[in-house]
């Protein structure tokens, strides 16, 4: 049931073939670049490197410095970079290697780039995409692991997508580059090099729609980023039991499309949300109020949030592991959800 | 343009009605003729179908008494909103916004004390405040969605049991609980003796399961297949029922169209056959140790009655030994003689109510109703007679009773008895009885006190039949007697009169062919 | 050649020369000076007015004082160069030709502004000018800047972008990265530093420990002038070179202007603690801008007093038939309140 039921033709015609995240991004990427010649990319050893993960092997090859672009270590200077050349028409692509350096730079994402269209009456757009690797599970400690969507989700004007698999890795990517809103896309480490089928062609996938990753009538679980792939496990578990798990996928958590997630719930009256990010603060308290708002009168259990305790990241990995949302407790929360007497 | 729909008056003396169950979900689409309703009256539980059609939309829930001729509901165009402050707001349609307004509200659940930020504990060890889910301060604990569901099929979640976390009542809760109660409206209709007339307190126990969950999925698709549960094989973990399961067996037709069969008060074993098991739910749902039998329905029809009749009147009931031995020649003869002549032979109890029919007509003080001017005596000689059904008694009325052939008055009564114990007995043939008899001869009685239908002013008991001895020449010589309990209403008749009562009708069950015609 | 600006000494410094001390200047560059400078003088005089008078919202960070370096710069640039601006950018978008109308209907949180109400002083811009805004962070215009000029490059276009940020900006790790940016791209981007001496309401010397924040650009590579800021000619003069290296693709520069803030940084007068003394601002004003540059159109006849007087009275009209403008114009409808939140 682990499946991508909606991608697009190609996949029936066979066009399609199983990818690696990484691999799907830089498809994507490379594709949207070739489509508008106004794309470029900037950032740390986005060009001569390829970038730490791979991201962004062979664009310099075909693209050139010109629009492949080595940047020093200087985030707020990369993505006000990217912001001026956005306001000036350009669809910039800026990398931030890890998410948590966002910090450094984060007026320029939260003051100029988010607002600059609001604050000028409408007269620019900033068209800027920014690339970021984020979650935990690699060992890579409290500083380069963090999923920190709901900083930026909190943000009117920015847009965030958290792809879950090599498909929407580039559907997500190729949509964020052709949007002409700031979108941050929130690659996840630990998938990079994880498969599944994705058409040749390049193709978009809708910012802001949800999607029903399986169909289940007992409980709606809503899952993000990587934790899609874990909600799915889950469901397979408990589907042996008879427990039929509805998994949906926001896919896009700003805009958050809550339509698909209250209509689900109103059927199977019972939610869970799982993300990476810690609990408290986090989208999952943001979903579960929407819920409880438009679907009060069809829940028979609390909105159940799972996501990391209240910590930072661990290095050690049995630590790291205790941290991460996964497969169990996702079942478990399901069954406590579930419980009856 | 909104269609009032008001409770019926069935029969000429129904007062009020109470709404057994809504057989439609509010806002589903009726047609003109489709059941709408099941109503209880202090006489009949009968369907009560739709006189227009349009979206359903109740305004009293399952379970009200109301009087005859109240409105109940409204039958509307699409989206027309029901007219006036008499309507409840139309509950909104799954996946619409709009939450609908409970029709009568239960208190909120207690938000669970959520501290949680941090790995959630996911043991479910949820403070249990006990079995029916009472939080702080006796506050009943349910779900929304549970109090939604209830509303909307006016169910009252202080009747439902809760399952969920802590014991809060979840909407799984309520649905087991309007299942229970179809199956229960099945079973009055299967004509099981001794069923009682109440929900089960474990609806699992009534589908002749034991609590192994089933998942809600499972159990709407159960439904709208009508398929019995109890005889479906679970594979699932624990033999718990999967999707998959239920695709393994035909749909069946509703059990509410299953035919009466014979009582069979043996419990089931589970590995027969979900048809044969049918009538064992009857003795799976029998009432237990613990179990609150609410006075809804006929219960409560039956309790008010006799508790009114006898508030009401002076009753004391004379035993009256008759000898039988005549009419049980008779009836031996008669079976003989009729085997294939396709009459019916009359039963003991035809001819007891031939026999009291005639007395009647000598002693009209026994054929009378007790009105505030005074004793009425009336003309009409209708004869009621008991008969036992699931839920509790019915009592049709033979007509005319004393210028019946015998032979007429015996189909006429096995007609009757029949369409009781199935349940589809006209209102109208348990209207008007002047007088009754009830037997508990068959079941080993010989005196007691048969209580008067209130209206009447007397009552006439059937004891067993039973050797008795006549005393020849002082030769002790068998014969065939019965007791017949006489309760009477001391207002309208005194002790002697019904007496001779008795003694008529005595003398002409000594000499029953003066009863065949 | 360095300029040595008044009371303070950089000419230890050897930078490149921006032009020599006796500016030459075309009797049309004086002039186009002298209107934006009394552009400038007038709305932020008559914005303070409104402010104190109670009729504008928010804040309002006056740019008096400091008008011959909009103006200086601006003359030096075309309508399709870029200029990025600061909390204190008034002057910068009357000298970069933004209407009066537009500018304090904005002021007014009217409809009819430049942000249509929704940013008020610290976003003014207008992008068919090349204003690519005010900013109310400060230190947040400076890599902006150098996206524009990268985006000319990239489209092969010969434009330029001006950067202006104050000396407290300097002190921001956003002017660092993208100075360094800007350099090691070699992207066609000016640096203004207009040093007035105060980060809000602390001295330079207490914010950093260098005299001439130029000494900075040194770091990045980055070749810097040094300019009296209170000199229009001159800032133009330091400015036109800049700008013709940059649009030669010799990459950027910085051009520090020594200047002054007549008024508060925030308002027309602060009322709290004295932290600077009514002698050095009488002292600056004494070498106002636009009275250096009256001075010298008169002493070198470019102009006449009566064509001076007529600029300043043209003006006043100007301002008073905008500020009508303003006042009559609509207040935003509340409807519209998630109007431009996204694109799209």
């Amino acid at each position: 049931m682990t499946t991508i039921s909606e991608a697009p033709a190609a996949a029936q015609d066979g066009t399609a073939r199983k990818l690696t995240y990484v691999k799907a991004f830089n498809e994507g990427l490379a594709q949207a670049m070739r489509e508008d010649e106004n794309v470029f990319v900037a950032g740390e050893d986005v060009a001569g490197y390829g970038g730490v993960f791979r991201m962004f092997d062979n664009l310099l090859d075909e693209f050139g410095p010109r629009r492949m672009i080595d940047t020093p270590i200087s985030e707020a200077a990369l993505v006000g970079l990217g912001v001026g050349a956005a306001a000036r028409g350009l669809r910039p692509v800026v990398d931030l290697m890890f998410m948590d350096f966002i910090g450094v730079c984060l007026d320029q994402i939260v003051n100029q780039a988010a607002k600059m269209k609001y604050m000028f009456g409408g007269a620019v757009s900033v068209p800027l995409t920014i690339t970021t690797a984020s979650g935990a599970g690699l060992g890579a400690a409290a500083q380069h692991s963090q999923s920190l969507e709901a900083w930026l989700a909190h943000v009117p004007g920015l847009k965030v997508v958290m792809p879950c698999d090599a498909y929407t890795a580039k559907g997500l990517t190729v949509s964020a580059i052709r949007d002409d809103n700031p979108v941050v896309v929130m690659l996840n480490k630990v998938l990079l090099g994880s498969k599944s089928e994705v058409p040749e062609q390049i193709y978009g996938i809708p910012l802001g729609q949800a999607h029903t990753a399986r169909q289940g009538s007992d409980v709606t679980v809503i899952a993000l980023g990587r934790m899609v792939g874990e909600a799915l496990a889950a469901a397979d578990e408990l589907a042996a039991e008879g427990i039929e798990v509805e998994v949906i996928d926001p896919r896009t958590v700003q805009p958050l499309d809550t339509e698909t997630m209250i209509a689900s719930v109103r059927r199977t009256n019972r939610a869970l949300v799982v993300h990476e990010a810690v609990t408290f603060g986090g989208l999952g308290g943001e979903i579960a109020a929407q819920i409880q708002d438009a679907a009060f009168d069809y829940l028979d259990a609390p909105v159940l949030r799972i996501g990391a305790p209240f910590s930072p990241v661990p290095f050690s990995p049995v630590l790291e592991k205790a941290y991460v949302p996964d497969q169990a407790r996702i079942v478990q929360g399901c069954r406590r959800l579930l419980e009856r007497s | 343009m909104a269609v009032e729909v008001l409770l019926p008056k069935i029969g000429l003396t129904m007062q009020e009605g109470t709404i057994d169950e809504w057989l439609v979900p509010v806002g589903a689409f009726v047609s003109e003729g489709d059941a709408l309703l099941r109503l209880a009256t202090d006489k009949v539980d009968v369907d009560v179908e739709a006189e227009a059609g349009g979206l359903f939309h109740p305004v009293v829930p399952a379970g009200a008494t109301v009087p005859a001729g109240a409105l109940i509901g409204w039958l509307l165009a699409d989206g027309e909103q029901p007219p006036g402050p008499a309507g409840t707001p139309m509950p909104a349609e799954p996946g619409t916004t709009g939450a609908p307004e409970p029709a009568h509200q239960a208190v909120p659940a207690a938000p669970p004390s959520a501290n949680g930020s941090h790995v959630p504990s996911v043991d479910g060890a949820a403070a249990r405040n006990g079995h029916h889910g009472r939080g702080a301060g006796g506050r009943l604990l349910s779900s929304p969605n549970a109090r939604r569901v209830a509303a909307e099929a006016g169910v009252d979640l202080g009747a439902v049991r809760g399952t969920g976390p802590g014991g809060r009542i979840v909407s799984e809760d309520v649905e087991d609980f309007l299942a229970a109660a179809s199956v229960q409206a099945a079973q009055a209709s299967a004509a099981l003796p001794g069923e009682p007339a109440t929900l089960p307190d474990e609806p699992a126990a009534l589908l002749g399961e034991s609590v192994t969950p089933v998942s809600p999925l499972v159990r709407r698709l159960a439904k709208e297949r009508g398929i019995d549960l109890a005889g479906v094989q679970g594979t699932g973990v624990g033999g718990r029922i999967r999707r998959a399961d239920l695709d393994a067996v035909p749909a069946a037709p509703k059990p509410a169209a299953a035919p009466a069969p014979a009582p069979a008060p043996a419990p089931a074993p589970t590995s027969e056959p979900a048809a044969a098991r049918r009538p064992s739910r009857a003795v799976a749902g029998a009432p237990q140790p613990g179990d609150v039998l609410p006075f809804t329905g006929m219960r409560g029809t039956i309790a008010r009655r006799m508790h009114a009749s006898l508030q009401e009147m002076a009753q004391l009931t004379h035993g009256y030994e008759v000898r039988m031995d005549a009419v049980v020649a008779l009836r031996a003869q008669l079976k003989q003689e009729w085997a294939d002549s396709g009459l019916p032979v009359p039963s003991l109890n035809d001819f007891l109510v031939k026999a009291a029919a005639l007395a009647l007509r000598a002693h009209p003080l026994l054929n009378a109703a007790v009105h505030e001017d005074g004793v009425h005596l009336v003309e009409d000689i209708h004869v009621g007679f008991a008969v036992a059904v699931p839920n509790g008694l019915l009592v049709p009325v033979i007509e005319d009773a004393a210028a019946l052939p015998l032979t007429e008055l015996a189909r006429r009564s096995r007609e009757l008895a029949e369409s009781a114990r199935a349940g589809r007995i006209s209102p109208a043939r348990l209207e008007g009885a002047t007088f009754t008899v009830t037997s508990l001869g068959g079941y080993g009685v010989d005196f007691f006190t048969p209580v008067i239908n209130p209206g009447n002013v007397a009552i006439l008991g059937v004891g067993r039949l039973r050797d008795g001895v006549e005393w020849v020449d002082d030769q002790p010589r068998r014969t065939r007697v019965l007791t017949l309990s006489l309760t009477f209403d001391h207002r309208a008749v005194d002790g002697a009169p019904a007496a001779e009562f008795l003694r008529t009708v005595a003398a002409l069950l000594g000499k029953p062919l003066r009863l065949l015609v | 050649m360095v300029h040595k600006a008044p009371r303070k000494s950089a000419a230890k410094i050897t930078r490149q020369a921006a032009s020599t001390v006796t500016h030459p200047a075309s009797a049309q560059v004086i002039r186009d000076l002298h209107e934006r400078m009394v552009r400038i003088r007038l709305f932020e005089t008559e914005a303070g007015k409104l402010m104190e008078a109670g009729k504008l919202p928010g804040f309002l960070h006056l740019y008096v004082g400091q008008e011959a370096v909009a103006a200086g710069v601006m003359t030096a640039l075309r309508d399709d160069d870029q200029i990025t601006s600061t909390h204190r950018g008034h002057g910068h978008a009357v000298a970069k030709g933004v209407s009066f109308r537009h500018m304090y209907a904005e002021l007014y949180g009217r409809v009819t502004g430049a942000c249509l109400g929704r940013g008020g002083s610290m976003h003014i811009n207008d992008v068919t000018l090349g204003m690519l805004g005010a900013n109310g962070i400060v230190g947040a215009g400076i890599p902006i800047a150098v996206g524009a000029a990268f985006a000319a490059r990239y489209k092969g276009e010969d434009s330029v972008a001006v950067t202006f940020f104050g000396d407290g900006a300097t002190n921001i790790g956003a002017f660092h990265e993208a100075a360094n940016m800007a350099a090691i791209l070699r992207l066609p981007v000016i640096f203004i530093c207009e040093n007035n001496g105060y980060a809000e309401f602390t001295p330079q010397s207490k914010h950093m420990l260098i005299t001439d924040v130029a000494d900075r650009a040194a770091s990045y590579g980055m070749p810097s002038v040094i300019v009296d800021g209170m000199d229009a000619v001159a800032v133009h003069h330091a400015a036109a070179e800049a700008v013709e290296r940059a649009r030669a693709g010799e990459g950027p520069m910085m051009i520090e202007a020594k200047t002054y803030r007549y008024y508060d940084h925030q308002g027309v007068k602060g009322l709290r603690h004295p932290y600077r003394s009514d002698a050095e601002v009488e002292e600056w004003k004494a070498r106002d801008a636009i009275d250096l540059l009256e001075a010298r159109a008169l002493a070198d006849g470019t102009a006449t007093r009566a064509e001076l007087d007529d600029t300043w009275q043209r003006t006043r009209d100007a301002i008073a038939e905008a500020i009508a403008y303003a006042e009559a114009s609509p207040l935003p409808d509340t409807a519209d309140l998630l109007l431009n939140v996204y694109s799209g």
